[in-house]
């Protein structure tokens, strides 16, 4: 078990430390997953997180420039690590201006991924700093808690409005509420609600646009394909989630996207090239 | 004493109290002849700090001649007179501190743009001379550096941690966390940082070793000396020594003394382990093997993740590591007798407590009898004895 | 403009509609007099005043006059009534009251009348958001009796001048004491705090001082507490009045300028907290 990666564009050192910055505010411990060819950060449904699920993926060609694996074995070539992000990012936001950055797993006090850079100086010689952030090998008989999780049969999918806006919107709808309802439709309408004793609160989007599922979505059948497009699908959850979601997003995705299963779970999508963030909320009464 | 600072020196006057302020929670005020000293200590006696600002740093300096004063008053209350440290530079003319000894009370007046006055008359207590013993010039190790070096590196640490190990070699310098504990070690996060000498303006080792010291003074002393742009001195010794920062201009001088870890166990095990971290060879993508961790996980009867941490490294676990660092040619640390004298130092130590305190940079005695400090007598404040004096004895 | 259409159907309904093409110009100098939840506002056609009080002692009004409003409507001689005002201001700035030029938030303000909610229609590039706000009956407010032919001492400061010594002030002193005097020390404000006191002396012919008008040497003194919020009145402000009368009583006035340039006023009553020796 091995693995060792480079970076060495600052523009890919920099887009790297954001995702990771914005895994680390969606949660404390997560599990990463090391492949040839790419990096997912997970987080499964446990009650413990609240019932929130994360997956995150990245194509490692996409920011490294060297990048060396050997996993477990050659049938399963992986290596499945539970990692605080919290620490990968202050390490990794220090070495921001770094000519090179080094991340490679070491087997120091303890398991550690290290993240090695070499800083410039005005002398001849460059400073190097090296953080070592503790992981834990998480062994192969445990790695099907950490698939990928499945598209859920949702009744609406809709393209989510500027995110900075929605969170403006979630930031002072939290100070009101403990909950929120979301409730979007196949008509590219989307609102945002709470209701409690001092005050009632509804935002709402319109040409949000829907996105085309195509045969991924008709393949699992969903009732989306003959739904009456004005018929909204809602769904109620903790306003913390999504605004955390909201909040430590520093992603600045292309694409960004909402799935809900009427009065079952919230499932948001945000897309920037060869990045990809799944985020779950689950329903609350 | 009667006393005035005006124009840019209200703002480093200001600057240096702030700075104390991270030291301690008094603040010693003793108008000297050669000039006003500002000290503070905290409260375990590990670090103390002291300004002292020359007659000519002031546009007026008098004091009563032959009677000596000294006071101690709470710095918050100090720092609130120069709350607004910002605008300082622009907003105050003139800053006009004298002395009531009758009312007992030690009066800053700031003299402000439009006329504005403020007047603070702060009460105060007497108190003893404030004074550690150090000797700067019998240090055997010496560093210079533009302050911009050390706020480059202490920004790699975490604003949470207590304490860095500082090591040296001949021609390097590296700066990382101390953890204390050995559970907590394992989940730490551990920064190390290399530092080659001609990054600093001056570097002279004399004796290769390992001190460890607090990093919420330094990073106080930084801010003084940044906002000064004031080259930082900086001398260490043997671990227990404290180490001296000091800051020095033609009107003023700031010395920082920080006590080390004296007697550690934790500390000289830390270094062996971690001495191979830096500087990684160029690939050393083959060295870092772990299965041996996972076929221990495989094989354990641990249910989940969280539970599934491999046992903690037993102590021969050390040993094994220090080969694989010499494998790798990643010497560092000392000469090879005192790595000697490490591992016996270790089999000694490792039956016992851990033996982690600071000394009192007042307690004469807890320092090694090899000590340079000078002996300039204790003047006789009770409290200067150790707070660790227990532990140690 | 979409929200002058939005609810058209029910605009006759309305006892009072009013409208802002900036909602901001609402919420700053809300934001001034927002130190308790409960906040009593009336409405005439004059404009409208909302006032928040703590304890009888101190009593905070912010006057918006109807021209700040771009649309105003009013079919009662007087409309009151009382809100939270924290959740008023969390929907006032529900799209984040950004300052950014160019951006900002349409409001448009209605109320039906007696056990009806105070109704928010608020608007950024697109995006309507309602809000329902709970209403109830207004309480009394408490009249100081503050007139200005009992005025002592008055004096016209540049707020810069004041903002720096509420910043520094030492809250450990439980006081402030404010000293207007035709001789020296002027215009002065002391705390008597854990470790000692302090004097913030103005010159009356400071050029931060706009007018000083002192007959009297006065020494009152004001509970910290209650003083401490006008702060806020303070940081948005461009001048501020301050008067004493013959009982005491201090009164701040605040000059605020909204966004576009058009005046608004932030007042301050506060009872003196005991009496002090005049020497």
């Amino acid at each position: 078990m091995k693995f060792r990666g480079k970076i060495i564009d600052v523009a890919c050192l920099n887009h790297f430390t954001r995702v990771i910055t914005t895994i680390s505010k969606l949660t404390k411990m997560c599990v990463l997953r090391l492949t040839p060819q790419n990096l997912f950060f997970v987080l499964s449904g446990k009650v413990a997180n609240g019932g929130v699920s994360m997956w995150c993926e990245l194509s490692q060609e996409n920011f490294f420039d060297e990048f060396q694996m050997e996993g477990v074995s050659p049938e399963d070539n992986e290596i499945c690590l539970e990692v605080t992000p919290e620490n990968l990012s202050r390490a990794l936001k220090t070495v921001q201006n770094a000519k090179a950055v080094k991340v490679k797993l070491t087997k120091k006090h303890c398991p550690c991924l290290t993240i090695a850079a070499e800083l410039p100086t005005l002398s001849s010689v460059s400073r190097v700093v090296t953080h070592d952030v503790p992981v834990e090998v998480i062994p192969r008989r445990l790695w099907h808690e950490f698939k990928e999780p499945s598209m859920p049969d949702f009744d609406v999918s809709i393209y989510l409005p500027p995110l900075k806006t929605m969170k403006n919107v979630i930031d002072r709808m939290k100070n009101l509420s403990n909950f929120l309802v979301v409730e979007a439709n196949l008509n590219g309408e989307m609102n945002l609600k709470i209701d409690t004793d001092l005050v009632s609160v509804s935002t709402h989007f319109k040409d949000l646009g829907n996105p085309p599922w195509g045969d991924e979505a008709s393949q699992q059948g969903g009732p989306s394909q003959s739904r009456d497009p004005d018929t909204m699908a809602q769904t109620r959850v903790d306003i913390r989630k999504l605004q955390q979601f909201l909040v430590g997003q520093q992603v600045n995705p292309s694409k960004a996207m909402c799935n809900i299963v009427h009065e079952r779970v919230v499932h948001l999508i945000l897309l920037h090239e060869d990045v990809s963030l799944q985020y779950f909320i689950p329903a609350v009464a | 004493m009667d006393c005035v600072v005006t124009g840019g020196n209200v703002k480093v006057l200001a600057k240096a109290i702030h700075s104390l302020s991270r030291i301690g929670d008094e603040l010693y005020v003793e108008p000297q002849e050669d000039g006003l000293a500002l000290r503070s200590v905290n409260s375990s006696r590990s670090a103390y700090a002291c300004f002292l600002f020359a007659p000519l740093f002031f546009s007026r300096y008098t004091i009563p001649i032959g009677l000596a004063f000294r006071c101690k008053m709470a710095i918050k209350s100090v720092q609130a007179v120069f709350r607004s440290i910002a605008t300082l530079e622009k907003t105050v003319e003139k800053c006009h501190i004298e002395l009531d000894d009758q009312k007992n009370r030690l009066t800053f007046t700031l003299h402000c743009k439009h006329g504005l006055m403020k007047t603070h008359n702060l009460s105060f207590q007497d108190s003893e001379s404030l004074q550690a013993v150090f000797d700067k010039d019998s240090y055997s190790n010496v560093f210079r550096s533009h302050p911009r070096l050390l706020v480059d590196t202490v920004v790699h640490f975490p604003p949470s941690l207590e304490e860095v190990t500082v090591s040296l070699s001949d021609d390097r310098m590296w700066v990382k966390n101390h953890v204390e504990d050995e559970t907590d070690r394992s989940k730490a996060m551990l920064t190390e940082l290399c530092l080659a000498s001609d990054e600093f303006d001056h570097f002279s080792v004399k004796v290769q070793n390992s001190v460890t010291f607090c990093l919420k003074e330094l990073r106080g002393l930084l801010v003084f000396a940044e906002s000064t742009g004031l080259p930082i001195s900086m001398y260490c010794d043997e671990p227990g020594s404290p180490v001296v920062l000091s800051v020095t201009d033609s009107v003023l001088e700031g010395n920082f003394v920080l006590a080390t870890l004296s007697d550690d166990s934790n500390l000289r095990k830390n270094n062996t382990k971690r001495a191979c971290t830096p500087p990684p060879p160029p690939d050393d993508f083959m060295n870092d093997d772990m299965d041996s961790y996972l076929i221990a996980m495989d094989t354990s009867v641990m249910p989940g993740p969280s539970a599934s941490r491999p046992p903690s490294p037993p102590l021969t676990n050390s040993t094994s590591l220090k080969q694989t660092a010499t494998a790798n040619h990643r010497t560092r640390l000392p000469s090879e007798e005192e790595e000697e004298e490490e591992e016996e130092e270790e089999a000694v130590d490792s039956s016992g407590p851990p033996n982690k305190k600071f000394c009192s940079l007042f307690f004469g005695s807890v320092l090694p009898p090899s000590s340079q400090m000078t002996t300039q007598p204790l003047t006789g404040q009770e409290v200067l004895a150790s707070d660790s004096e227990d532990d140690v004895q | 403009m979409p929200l002058s259409t939005q609810s058209q159907g029910d605009a006759e309904q309305y006892v009072l509609v009013a409208c802002l093409d900036n909602a901001r110009n609402l919420s700053n100098i809300l934001k001034a007099i927002t130190f308790k939840d409960h906040a009593i506002f009336s409405a005439t056609p004059n404009g409208l005043k909302v006032t928040v009080e703590d304890s009888k002692c101190l009593q905070a009004n912010a006057f918006i006059q109807s021209e700040i409003f771009q649309e105003y409507t009013i079919k009662e001689d007087s409309v009151g009534f009382q809100v939270n005002l924290t959740v008023l201001l969390d929907c006032l700035n529900i799209f984040g009251g950004s300052t950014a030029p160019g951006v900002s938030t349409a409001l448009r303000m209605c109320y039906k009348g007696y056990g009806y909610p105070l109704t928010l229609f608020l608007e950024e590039g697109g995006v309507v958001t309602v809000c329902k706000i709970n209403t109830q009956e207004p309480e009394e407010p408490v009249d100081f009796e503050f007139c200005s032919t009992n005025v002592t001492n008055k004096v016209i400061l540049q707020s810069e001048s004041l903002k720096e010594a509420f910043s520094e002030l030492d809250m450990t002193s439980e006081v402030l004491q404010i000293t207007m005097s035709p001789s020296q020390p002027y215009f002065r404000l002391s705390t008597f705090g854990n470790s000692g006191n302090a004097h913030y002396d103005y010159p009356k012919d400071s050029d931060m001082m706009e007018l000083f008008k002192c007959t009297k040497t006065q020494t009152n003194r004001y509970k910290m507490s209650l003083l401490k919020p006008s702060t806020k009145a303070l940081a948005l402000s461009c001048k501020v009045s301050v008067r004493t009368d013959s009982r005491g009583f201090l009164s701040l006035q605040y000059l605020v300028r909204n966004d576009d340039g058009q005046i608004c006023f932030v007042e301050y009553y506060c009872c003196p907290d005991e009496e002090v020796a005049e020497d």
